[in-house]
């Protein structure tokens, strides 16, 4: 490269001199409005009601909308779960572990992280295969995946958008309005009935026996997400002894199978 | 209660204002009969005894007058071509394309308030503006706008311009030295230091064109390249140019050799203490001088007030000359005015429909008409007047370099201070003695067969 004197000078004069020409970026602002998108809402803004508490109720929709994908989001939703979602892993290659702090290894006591727990992802493959990948049959993945798991993981959901292509806020975005899924694991109650009639019919043994498989006792609180209690009132029709699971009654169980019934409960909590 | 007030009571507006107007029109009527008859020939015979002090007082007043709209136009360029450059708009809310911007930018230093520090020499903080100012303006004597239009035809007339030119060091000097502020005083030795520095190469670059011409009087610099474009001196003295190109440059405090008011780095040099009219006047000069080294560069190396081409027509429209016959053109020209003006805004006003007032269609009916006899009048003048003429060449040469230098100011960063030096004395100083070497060995070699001895 030859240096030639004023050479820069020159291109530099022939750029101001082309700018001279060329169109303004002035908008002239009472006269002309700026083009403001419909759906622009300007500075992203949290908003607090009268209580003091955040309005956010991490619905993922700004995220949604976003156009360069760059919101990432935390916090309670209308159910006072809390809830940390990310953009799609592609945005922060970083995030893709959630956080470096989580990939250095160490004990993580945020409780934002509670929700990315590892699961076997075995199951929701198979589902996958199964639709083809298809992010127009969502409904149908989710809705298999929660009848796997009982319940949506969150590290499945990141998987299901990872591997259709579809955007994590639009998976959410399903799995968050239809009121039949959802993100928790539910604890599940079974109740065995103490009317007259069942308590005859052996109820009482049947109690004891699931309370020690369960490794609790009648009105001890869960165990292993799964709660014995007693049910209020004899269902009309059902036979004695009468043993419910989230109030479905469960006609199988007896005297004899109860114990391993309920271990078979708590030994998986996929239903 | 007297006569007088009541009578003064009873009257009307109308005939109130007709009691102080008449006797101030009958007295203004017989002022002026008494001055016509007692007063002016005396005066007139005085004037024409001393035509070199009435031709001194007129150029001086009428130079000291074109400064203004100069500042003005300058300062609006300014605003207008380095906004546009940066993609912006520029001033363009007050007056036609925000043209009255630097009017308001005068009032606006006009009301600010004047401020002389404790301990400052008040005498010489006072002067220092007018010394910078009127170094500048003084310059412009001399300088030919049109075929007899200038102040004095000087016959060492570059030489009273370097002189004067370099006056304004000591108005810079004066004003760092007066303000008592340390940063002053440094700020207006680093002014003076780059100014006496650039004077050097940029006086020495003038003299191949002395050397060339064989004169310093600016006219006859002028008359020498007449002709076409080929005839400048500029085509003869190609490094001279871009020598005092650059020169000027610095001498007139332009970036990017701003460094002695460098607005963005430092205070403000020798004018940190100065506020108001008094700071104005620095910027003042500074825009005057922009306009005369252009306005020397076009005189002394691009042809001054002469044609770029062989003018092919012939001045004989003697009937437009003001002395004889000329002056009834007046007259018509306004009656043309006047009528096209009616004929515009009744057209505007029944053609326009119903969005046209009267007012607003007779208005636009009388500025049509009155840019049409404008552009009228000056392109009879134009082809009528060879000093019409003189003046658009010699204006439109000297704005296109006023551009250049406003584009360079939108264009280039400024250097630092040693470099500047540097640059003086190292580059530009070689050169323009190489280039006075060169012409002045051209021209006794090219001089020898036509001098024999």
């Amino acid at each position: 490269m030859t240096f030639i004197p004023g050479l820069g000078i020159a291109k530099g004069m022939a750029l101001t001199l082309r700018r001279f020409f060329a169109p303004k970026a002035t908008i002239q602002y009472p006269e002309t409005r700026p083009d403001i998108a419909v759906r622009f809402r300007g500075r992203l803004q949290l908003l607090y009601d009268e209580l003091g508490n955040i309005k956010c109720e991490t619905c993922f929709q700004c995220a949604q909308a976003c156009p360069v994908e760059c919101i990432d989001m935390g916090g309670h939703d209308t159910k006072s779960r809390f809830y940390t979602h990310w953009g799609p892993a592609e945005t922060y290659a970083e995030r893709r572990e959630e956080s470096a702090l989580r990939r250095s290894g160490r004990p993580v006591p945020d409780r934002a992280f509670t929700h990315f727990e590892p699961v076997d992802l075995v199951a929701v493959e198979e589902i996958l295969e199964r639709r083809d990948y298809d992010p127009g049959k969502m409904l149908p993945i989710l809705e298999e995946v929660q009848a796997a798991y009982g319940y949506l993981p969150i590290a499945a959901i990141k998987h299901i958008s990872h591997v259709t292509g579809a955007s994590y806020a639009l998976v959410y975005g399903t799995a968050t309005y239809y009121s039949h899924l959802s993100f928790e694991r539910k604890a599940r109650t079974v109740a065995v009935c103490r009317c007259t009639s069942c308590l005859l019919a052996g109820s009482g043994r049947i109690a004891n026996a699931i309370g020690e498989g369960l490794g609790t006792k009648l009105g001890g609180g869960p165990a292993d997400g799964v709660a014995l209690e007693q049910l209020p009132a004899h269902v009309p029709g059902a036979a004695s002894p009468l043993v419910t699971l989230d109030g479905q009654p469960q006609p199988d169980v007896t005297e004899t199978s109860a114990a391993a019934w309920s271990r078979s409960l708590t030994r998986k909590t996929v239903a | 209660m007297t006569f007088a007030a009541r009578t003064w009571g009873r009257m009307s507006l109308t005939a109130r204002f007709t009691a102080i107007l008449l006797p101030l029109a009958v007295l203004l009527a017989v002022g002026t009969v008494v001055g016509i008859v007692f007063i002016l020939p005396p005066t007139m015979d005085f004037l024409g005894a001393n035509l070199p002090l009435v031709r001194f007082a007129v150029a001086v007043v009428g130079i000291l007058v074109l400064t203004i709209p100069t500042a003005f136009v300058l300062i609006y360029m300014e605003l207008k071509v380095i906004a546009r450059m940066n993609l912006r708009v520029g001033p363009n809310r007050i007056g036609p394309w925000g043209a009255a911007m630097s009017l308001v930018h005068g009032f606006k230093v006009l009301t600010k308030e004047d401020f002389a520090p404790t301990g400052a020499d008040l005498t010489v903080f006072t002067l220092a503006p007018v010394v910078t100012f009127l170094a500048s303006v003084m310059t412009l004597l001399v300088i030919p706008f049109a075929p007899g239009l200038f102040g004095q035809d000087l016959n060492i007339g570059v030489l009273y311009f370097f002189a004067m030119g370099g006056l304004s060091v000591l108005g810079l000097l004066m004003a760092g030295w007066a303000s008592f502020n340390k940063y002053s005083l440094l700020g207006g030795l680093r002014s003076a230091a780059q100014i006496v520095s650039y004077e050097i190469p940029l006086t020495i670059s003038v003299v191949g064109v002395i050397i060339l011409a064989g004169t310093m009087s600016m006219n006859a610099l002028v008359l020498k390249q007449s002709g076409s474009a080929l005839d400048w001196f500029a085509f003869k003295q190609p490094l001279a140019v871009l020598i005092f190109f650059i020169a000027a440059t610095a001498e007139a405090n332009r970036t990017p050799f701003d460094m002695t008011e460098a607005d963005s780095e430092i205070v403000a040099g020798f004018a940190t203490e100065y506020s108001g009219m008094r700071f104005g006047f620095f910027f003042f000069a500074e825009y005057v001088n922009v306009f005369i080294v252009s306005a020397l560069l076009v005189t002394l190396f691009f042809g001054g007030w002469t044609a770029p081409f062989d003018w092919p027509w012939p001045y004989n429209l003697n009937w437009l000359d003001a002395s004889g016959i000329g002056i009834l053109w007046l007259p018509i020209a306004l009656a043309v005015l006047v009528i096209a003006t009616d004929i515009l805004g009744a057209a505007i006003w029944l053609l326009g429909g119903r969005s046209w007032s009267a007012p607003a269609a007779f208005g636009l009916g009388l500025l049509i008409a009155g840019a049409g006899v404008t552009a009228a009048a000056g392109l009879a003048c134009f082809i009528a007047f060879d000093w019409v003429q003189g003046i658009f060449w010699f204006m439109a040469k000297t704005y296109v370099f006023v551009f250049t230098f406003v584009w360079m100011r939108g264009t280039l960063p400024r250097v630092r201070v040693d470099q500047l030096m540097g640059f003086a004395w190292k580059w530009l100083l070689p050169a323009s003695l190489l280039n006075l070497f060169v012409t002045a060995a051209a021209v006794i070699i090219l001089n020898q067969p036509a001098t024999p001895r």
